[in-house]
Parts: C-alpha cells; sequence; structure tokens
C-alpha cells in the first residue's frame, strides 16, 4: 500500500480527532450535568416523600417512594437503608436483609445496619451471626447519641442471651453495661432485673443498691433489692427493702408475697442470731407442729406417699412427747434434731404433695438458707 | 511457522524472516516511517474510536432514560392506562421511523456488524447508528422488552466504520474497523471490558489475532473509561455476597444449567419461528406490529408484571436481593420470554442482551429459590443462582460460552463463582447446541438471507494438518557433499524422479534426475553436488502445520520436506502439491 499521502495527513488527523474528542467531550460534560441534576431532583422528591410516610409508618407507599428514589440514584446509601427500613417495616425481612448486607459491605461500621442485621438473624436463629453483628453494632458508630444507642443495642443483645439460655454471655455483658450507666435510676433498674433474670442475685441487688442511691425513693429499685436479697437468704435485709416497696406501691403483689414470706421465714428460723432459748425452742415446737400437720395432710391427700412418709410420721410420733417447750429446755440437743426432722418432712412432701402452704414454704427456705443454699 | 514469503515472493528462512517488511525509500522519512505507521495509527485511532462510542453510548442512556421519565413516569408504580399507551403509540412512532427514516435499524446490531466486516468491506452507513439511537431510546424508554447493549455495539461500528472511511484506511483496515467499535460500544453499555472484547472476538470476528486484539482491547478500554467518568464505575446490579458453600451445591446448579438450556431452546425457537411469520405479512402491517406488541407488554404489565418492561437491569438487581418468591421468578421469566419475543420478532429496535440476562436471572433465582425450599441442603442463596443463571443463558441462548463465563465473573467481580458458573454454562451450551444446533445469530442471518460465516460453526470445524496428507520418505536421502555419480547411483533405486537434498549444516534441497544426468555427461561426476549448483533451500513444514500452509509451497517445488519440530534434520515425511490435493479431495467427498 502507497503510505505516502497517508502518512503525509496523519499528524493533522490525529490533531482534528483531539480537537473533535475534546469538543463532543465538552458537549456530554454539559448533557451530563443536566442529567445528574434531574436525577438527583427526582431522586430527592421521592426519598423526602419515603421517609415522610416513613416516619408516619405507611411503610408500603414508603417502600416504593424509595425504589422510585433508588431509580434515579442506585447507589444512594441513605435511600438504600431507608428502603430497608422500611422493608423491615412491613416485616420482609429476606428482602431487607438483602439490602442491609450490601450496606454493610460497604460500611461494616454502620451501627444501624449491623444492629438491623442482628435483629433479622437473631429471629433466623442463626446465634452466631447474630452475636457477631450485635458486638460489631455495640463498637460501631451511630449518627447520634452514640452512647445510648451502644447501651440500647447491648441491652438487646443480653435480652438475646437471655432468651438463647446463654446466661454466662449474659452476665458478662451486663457487668460490662453496668460499668458504663452512670447515674440513670431506671438503667440501672433495668441491669438489676436482667441481673435477677440471669440468676446473679448479687450483682443485682448491687444494681439495685445504686439505683437507691441514685434515687433512694426508685419503686423499682426497692422491690427489686428486696428480690434480690430475697434469693440470695438474706431475708432481714429483703424485709427491709420489700416493705419500703410495698410501703411506697401497695399494689406491688409479688413484692408482698415476698416480704409476707421473708417475714415468715424470719420468724420460723430458730437459728438466727439474738433470739434467747425461750423464743428459739417456741419457734421449734411451732415449726414441730406444722411440719406434723402438713405430714399428716400429705397422707390424707395422697396414698402414693406412703412408703417414705410412714417412717418420717414414726419418728415425728416419736419425738412429738419430747419436743415442747419443757423438753427443749432439758435437751437443748434436741432442737437440732427436731428442726432436722422438719426440714426432711417439708422436703419430702413439698416434693410429692403439692405447692405448700406459706408457713412450709418459709420453713424449706429456712432449710435452704441452713444448708447455705 | 516455519518460513515467510518476502515481497518477492522468495522464501527466507526463519532466520532470514524480518519484520520489517517494506524499506524506507529515502532515509529522511524514515522517523516518520516508524512513528506513523498505518499499524500504530490504527491502534491510536482505536483509543479515539473508543472515546466517541463511549460518549455515544452515555448519550445513548441519557435518551433512554429521558423517554422513560417522559413517557412512562418517574415512579416505580404506573397508571394502568399509561402502561397500555405509551407502549403501543412509541409502537407506531417507531414502526413509522423504521419504515421510512431508518430501515435498516431492524435488527440485530451483532450481525449488522458482521455483515459489514464480511460483506460490506467495513461500512455501516452513520444513519444506521442515528436510527439505532433514536429508534431503540424510544423504544426501551417507553417499556418495550429490549435492551441498550446490541445498539450500542451497533452504534459504536456505525462511528468507526465512518470514522475509518474519513482516514481512507485500505480494505482490510476498514473491515476490522467495524468489530473494534462494536466492541467499544458494548464495552460501554456493559460497563464490562473483557466481555465486550470477548464476545467481538467470538462472535464478530471469530478468530485471535495480535493486530485486530490490541485495537479491540484499547477501544474497549477506552469506551469504558469514558462511560464511567460520566456515569460512575459501579457495575449495572449491586452483587450480594455470593459464594459456593459445599461442592454438593453444583448439582443444583447442573439443574439450573439444564433448565437454562432448555429455556434458551424455547426461546430461540419461538424467534425463528415467529420471525419469518411477522416478516411475511403484508408491508402494512409493519406499521401496526411493533404497536401491537406495545400493547400486549402493557397488557402484561397492566394484569400484574410492569417489570417485564424495559431492559429490567432495576429488576435483576431486585431479584438477587430476594424480592421475589420463586414462583413469581418463575412466571418473570415465562413473561419476560413472551414479552421480548413480542418486542422482537415485531421488528421493534433493541437488543437481546438485557432481556436475555433478565430471563437467565429470574430463572436462576427460580430455581435457586425452589431448591432453597425444598431441598436446603443443596441451594444456599438465590442471589447466587441468579448471577449463574444470567450466565446460563448467555451460553444457551446466545452460545457465547466464553463470553458468558467472564460476563459473569466481570459483572459480579467474585472469582469464587467461576465454578458453578462453568458447570452450569456447559450444561446449558450443550443442552442449547444438541437441541437447536443453529445458533440464533446465524438463524436470525440466513432468514434476512445472508450468509455469514458461523462463528460457533467454525469453532466445530475440523481442521487438516500437514501430518493429513504428507507421505513417508520412502527415496534416500542426499546429503550435498556426494558426487554426482555416487547421487546419481542412488537415485536409480528412488521411486520418483526429485530427490532431496540435506544441507549442511541445515536446511533443504532438491534435485532432478535429469540434472544429475546432465551433470554426469558434462564430466562433472567425481565433484559434489554442492560445488556445482547454486543451491536453493527449499522451505520445510511440521506435522501439526495446517494444511493451508503446504499449499504455498507445493506449487514452487515438487516436494517438501516435513520436518520434526524437534530436531530439523529428522525427516518426518514429504508432501507434494498432488498429496495435498487428494487429501482435500478425500476431506470434501467424506
Amino acid at each position: 500500500m502507497n503510505l505516502r499521502p497517508y502518512l503525509a495527513r496523519e499528524p493533522l488527523t490525529l490533531a482534528v480527532l483531539s480537537v473533535l474528542a475534546v469538543v463532543f467531550f465538552l458537549a456530554v460534560t454539559g448533557l451530563s450535568h443536566v442529567y445528574r441534576a434531574q436525577q438527583g431532583a427526582l431522586g430527592n422528591r421521592w426519598f423526602t416523600r419515603g421517609s415522610t410516610e416513613l416516619n408516619a409508618g405507611q411503610f408500603s407507599s414508603a417502600v416504593n417512594d424509595f425504589r422510585a428514589a433508588l431509580l434515579f440514584s442506585p447507589d444512594n446509601y441513605s435511600y438504600q437503608l431507608n428502603l430497608a427500613e422500611a422493608l423491615l417495616g412491613l416485616k420482609r425481612t429476606s428482602e431487607a436483609q438483602a439490602y442491609l448486607i450490601n450496606l454493610w459491605g460497604r460500611q461494616p461500621e454502620n451501627g444501624f445496619v449491623n444492629r438491623e442485621l442482628a435483629r433479622i438473624c437473631a429471629q433466623d436463629g442463626e446465634r452466631d451471626k447474630a452475636l457477631r453483628y450485635y458486638h460489631n453494632a455495640i463498637y460501631a458508630t451511630w449518627p447520634d447519641d452514640q452512647e445510648l444507642e451502644r447501651r440500647q443495642t447491648r441491652l438487646e443483645l443480653i435480652e438475646f442471651l437471655l432468651k438463647i439460655k446463654a446466661r454466662a454471655q449474659a452476665q458478662s455483658e451486663l457487668i460490662a453495661l453496668a460499668a458504663n450507666l452512670g447515674n440513670h435510676p431506671a438503667e440501672q433498674a433495668q441491669v438489676g432485673n436482667l441481673f435477677v433474670r440471669a440468676k446473679d442475685y448479687e450483682d443485682a441487688l448491687s444494681a439495685f443498691q445504686m439505683t437507691l442511691k441514685s434515687d433512694r425513693h426508685n419503686v423499682d429499685g426497692m422491690a427489686g433489692a428486696g428480690s434480690a436479697a430475697f434469693e440470695l437468704g438474706r431475708y432481714a435485709l429483703a424485709e427491709r427493702y420489700l416493705k419500703a416497696a410495698v410501703a411506697a406501691n401497695p399494689h406491688d403483689v409479688e413484692s408482698a408475697t415476698r416480704l409476707k414470706t421473708a417475714e415468715l421465714v424470719l420468724r420460723m428460723d430458730p437459728f438466727q442470731r439474738g433470739l434467747s432459748d425461750a423464743q428459739k425452742n417456741q419457734i421449734v415446737v411451732d415449726a414441730f407442729a406444722t411440719a406434723g400437720q402438713r405430714l399428716k395432710s400429705c397422707n390424707m391427700q395422697n396414698a402414693s406417699s406412703e412408703v417414705a412418709q410412714p417412717s418420717l410420721a414414726e419418728t415425728w410420733q416419736r419425738m412429738k412427747s419430747r419436743v415442747t417447750t419443757s423438753g427443749l429446755r432439758r435437751h437443748p440437743d434436741l432442737v437440732e434434731t427436731a428442726m432436722d426432722l422438719v426440714f426432711r418432712i417439708e422436703r419430702e412432701t413439698g416434693a410429692s404433695c403439692g405447692t405448700p402452704s406459706e408457713v412450709d414454704t418459709a420453713l424449706l427456705l429456712v432449710a435452704k438458707s441452713r444448708e447455705g443454699g | 511457522m516455519g518460513h515467510l514469503p518476502n515481497s518477492q515472493g522468495d522464501v527466507l528462512l526463519d532466520e532470514e524472516a524480518s519484520p520489517c517488511v517494506l524499506a524506507p525509500e529515502h532515509p529522511s522519512k524514515a522517523f516518520l516511517h516508524t512513528v506513523f505507521r498505518e499499524e500504530r495509527f490504527f491502534l491510536v485511532l482505536s483509543v479515539f474510536i473508543g472515546i466517541f462510542s463511549g460518549l455515544a453510548v452515555v448519550c445513548f442512556r441519557f435518551a433512554i432514560e429521558w423517554c422513560r421519565i417522559y413517557l412512562l413516569g418517574d415512579g416505580v408504580t404506573l397508571t394502568p392506562l399509561r402502561l397500555i399507551l405509551v407502549p403501543t403509540l412509541a409502537g407506531l412512532v417507531i414502526a413509522v421511523l423504521v419504515i421510512h427514516l431508518f430501515p435498516l435499524t431492524r435488527g440485530s446490531g451483532v450481525n449488522q456488524t458482521k455483515a459489514a466486516l464480511y460483506i460490506y468491506n467495513g461500512y455501516i452507513p452513520i444513519r444506521t447508528a442515528i436510527g439505532k439511537f433514536i429508534t431503540a431510546a424510544l423504544a426501551i424508554g417507553s417499556g418495550h422488552s429490549l435492551g441498550p447493549e446490541d445498539p450500542s455495539l451497533q452504534i459504536g461500528a456505525a462511528l468507526a466504520s465512518a470514522l475509518g472511511r474519513r482516514m481512507r484506511f485500505s480494505r482490510d483496515r476498514m473491515r476490522l474497523l467495524a468489530p473494534v467499535g462494536a466492541a467499544a460500544g458494548l464495552a460501554a453499555a456493559f460497563n464490562a471490558p473483557i466481555s465486550a472484547v470477548l464476545f467481538v472476538i467470538e462472535e464478530v470476528i471469530g478468530r485471535w489475532t495480535a493486530g485486530i486484539l490490541g485495537s479491540v482491547v484499547l477501544s474497549a478500554v477506552s469506551s469504558v473509561v469514558v462511560m464511567r467518568w460520566f456515569l460512575g464505575s459501579q457495575s449495572l446490579f449491586r452483587i450480594p455476597a455470593v459464594e459456593m458453600m459445599r461442592p454438593s451445591e453444583l448439582i443444583a446448579y447442573s439443574i439450573l444449567g439444564i433448565l437454562g438450556g432448555l429455556a434458551s431452546v424455547v426461546f430461540s425457537s419461538s424467534i425463528a419461528a415467529l420471525r419469518p411469520r411477522c416478516k411475511a405479512l403484508p408491508r402494512w402491517t409493519q406499521y401496526l406490529q411493533p404497536a401491537l406488541a406495545g400493547l400486549l407488554i402493557g397488557l402484561i404489565a397492566v394484569l400484574g408484571a410492569p417489570q417485564v418492561m424495559g431492559a429490567g437491569y432495576e429488576v435483576i438487581d431486585e431479584a438477587m436481593h430476594g424480592r421475589f418468591t420463586w414462583q413469581m421468578l418463575g412466571v418473570l421469566a415465562g413473561l419476560k420470554i413472551i414479552a421480548t419475543l413480542l418486542s422482537f420478532v415485531s421488528g421493534t429496535p433493541g437488543g437481546m442482551f438485557a432481556p436475555t440476562l433478565f430471563i437467565g436471572a429470574m430463572l436462576g433465582a427460580a430455581v435457586g429459590g425452589a431448591e432453597h425450599a425444598f431441598l436446603p441442603y443443596l441451594a444456599v442463596s438465590p442471589a447466587t443462582y441468579a448471577l449463574v443463571g444470567m450466565g446460563v443463558l448467555f451460553a444457551g441462548f446466545l452460545r457465547a460460552p466464553m463470553t458468558s463465563v467472564f460476563m459473569v465473573l466481570e459483572v459480579s467481580g467474585n472469582y469464587s463463582i467461576i465454578v458453578p458458573v462453568i458447570v452450569a454454562n456447559t450444561f446449558a451450551y450443550v443442552i442449547s447446541r444438541r437441541l437447536k444446533p443453529t445458533a440464533i445469530f446465524d438463524v436470525l442471518t440466513r432468514e434476512d438471507g445472508l450468509d455469514l460465516p458461523s462463528m460457533e460453526e467454525q469453532r466445530e470445524e475440523g481442521i487438516l494438518r500437514v501430518e493429513d496428507a504428507m507421505r513417508p520418505p520412502q527415496d534416500p536421502l542426499v546429503d550435498a557433499q556426494e558426487t554426482v555419480d555416487r547421487v546419481l547411483q542412488l537415485s536409480a533405486k528412488a521411486s520418483s524422479d526429485v530427490l532431496l537434498l540435506h544441507l549442511n549444516p541445515s536446511g533443504w534441497a532438491s534435485i532432478t534426475r535429469q540434472d544429475l544426468r546432465r551433470m554426469s555427461g558434462e564430466g562433472k561426476g567425481g565433484f559434489t553436488l554442492s560445488s556445482l549448483v547454486a543451491i536453493r533451500h527449499i522451505p520445510h513444514l511440521h506435522p501439526d502445520q495446517p494444511l493451508d500452509m503446504a499449499l504455498r509451497y507445493v506449487d514452487r517445488w515438487p516436494v517438501v520436506p516435513v520436518v520434526s519440530r524437534a530436531d530439523f534434520r529428522k525427516l518426518e515425511g514429504v508432501i507434494s502439491q498432488r498429496d495435498v490435493l487428494q487429501r482435500y479431495r478425500d476431506f470434501g467427498e467424506g
């Protein structure tokens, strides 16, 4: 091929092409500005509309509006986040999850996304994933009140852990939470209740005491402290808190019942410090009589338990004549023997003869605290 | 290759071959010659083609979006009246434009680019690009079930062709310009340069050559850069995390591949059956066909599946993110086949790539969802299935197996999906080929009365090699250091008149019995052959070389030696013109 004419005009051709490219580029840039402005405006319009509907709880319309907004700005983080939120409102979790996972990929540190993903995973029973997202959310960044959001998330995590019976993990989260609570009586009381649910009564009592330190008239604090002290077997302390709780809120039936039991325990416990011998002996005689009554009613109620109970009944019958105030005064060592029998009767009848009376319950609790349990 | 013919037609040995075929006429022009050779200029021009195609595709995307906003509205919920009226009326306008102003905009851009390459010396009228731009934007924007990739490909090819005409390139270069532009257009439309390059090589050009590959890559990359400059670098879909959890999932992907293959056959058979019927209808009906297609698509939308309208990328995105139940996904796949069929056979300009991806994604997600519901241990994420499904339909319907794999990889940006994609695509491709031997592009070409080479058939074609025609060496080999008398003696045992001479240290030549007799008669019997004759080297061949290669030599030399690649002195056989022709004759009869 003869290249000569071709070579001669080549630099010029390249120059012309370059100029043309620049001109077209500028023209398309102008067009692109118009396009982007229009897309942005339309997206924003639908987003604003969707946000209003989302706040009003009109999730279905909000979903459509956010979808329309996304047509104009498919990668917009806020649009996707709000769409996910609206989908969650409609309980379309799998769709919401897909959006959230996508958002998570773009911003793994977003607290809201992590918490929502954790909720979905918790709901789906994906325990490990849920825990991971909850922990991410706790240490994530939050747009507004960061501390509050983190606390709320940790509380939610604890609820989840308690629900799946991961008490040890729940306890450690609770301890971490309690350390950062500050002087918020309501939250301290909430943490106390969670400690109770985690069966960590010692920390529960501390939390409720903190509540009362912040607000000495806090009813939840009083009831909670009373309940925790009761579970710990510290009936005198429990009685004090519960009395205050019932006085502050006479409608608190649970505290009232507990108070009654605590008072009974204190009344029926012959091993308390500070009792005179006469008082102690009288308590033992009363407890022995109560146990005998329980045994008798149990024999009448339940024929099947007769195998074990005749021996208890015989023992009780044999001791009956000696367990009197004068008998106990003469033989103080009989106090232990008599109360041992009482505790045995209460335990065995408790297992086979249905709900015990309040006095029997009190005696069982005395037995429990006597055993150190 | 062992030898290259030079400008004079002589054969040069390997060590003599030079890439510089044309010597400069004047030393002062050497610099210009080096810098502005046509080949290099072609590469530079490829970048410009990419830039212009990228800009055109960006404008095309704007046009589609504006058509959608102004015709269908900017929300996601549309009124039934609009859903029916807009595609119908747009269909009427498109029909008028196509019939009266842009008749060449009908049909597949891929085939028109191929026709430019093989028939029209690279010529694609710029009017076709303008027509495709306007009519396809209107069609897709108004909700016809077609995609922007094929028109983008054709716009790119037409721009490249127009530029080439201005440059007055050689015929060969002109032919290659259209595919270069096509790659640029497709790359910008897909935001996937590798897939675009592969598709153009696989479906348009049909062969890998270094010269064209460089240009195609440059144009594709530059167009994608331009497109991303204006529209951002995000892919067409938001790809969720995809991974293959267990090898047992491959069973599920195989099922997807089988179903995808069957769906591809249904889709392509329907097009092959309906398109000629629609074209055969009276001419006046061609004004109504796009409108009727639009009306029916509008009805499908009103009846509850507006997702089938337009290219549907946002719907694919939603399907990947679990918006639809598997039953709904299955229905959408079926309805999209119908909608696309209506749009395409009615002659509405637009592409098949996006609908193919849509159908594949819906089918994939449906299969994934169903398997997840019934066999939860087999399938994990429907999103992964949607992604694999796109590749499956691409392989089964468009019959571009390599592109289908790379397209999924490029779109997903995740290489862990490669095994499922290959497995599923292979099933789809094999089933589709078995049930529908002719690929859709070839069907469309033949319906249009053209006879373009089928890339698929070319790929499958058996190739004759030198070893298929060569004969084992029967005559004695002669060393050039032997005397004339000795060689004459040896030639008495030879079956032919021509003897091969082995030269020292390497190379081959030949001598006839008559020459030997003449030399002996002249009293030169005691002289060595090398001292008597000006020896011309014979080119040699290797057994694995295509038989076509032998044709270049056998008319100039009575026998050509076939030597081992490991040892050039070792003669594996000989080949003559008769051997070559005989082999071709046998092949043709076979």
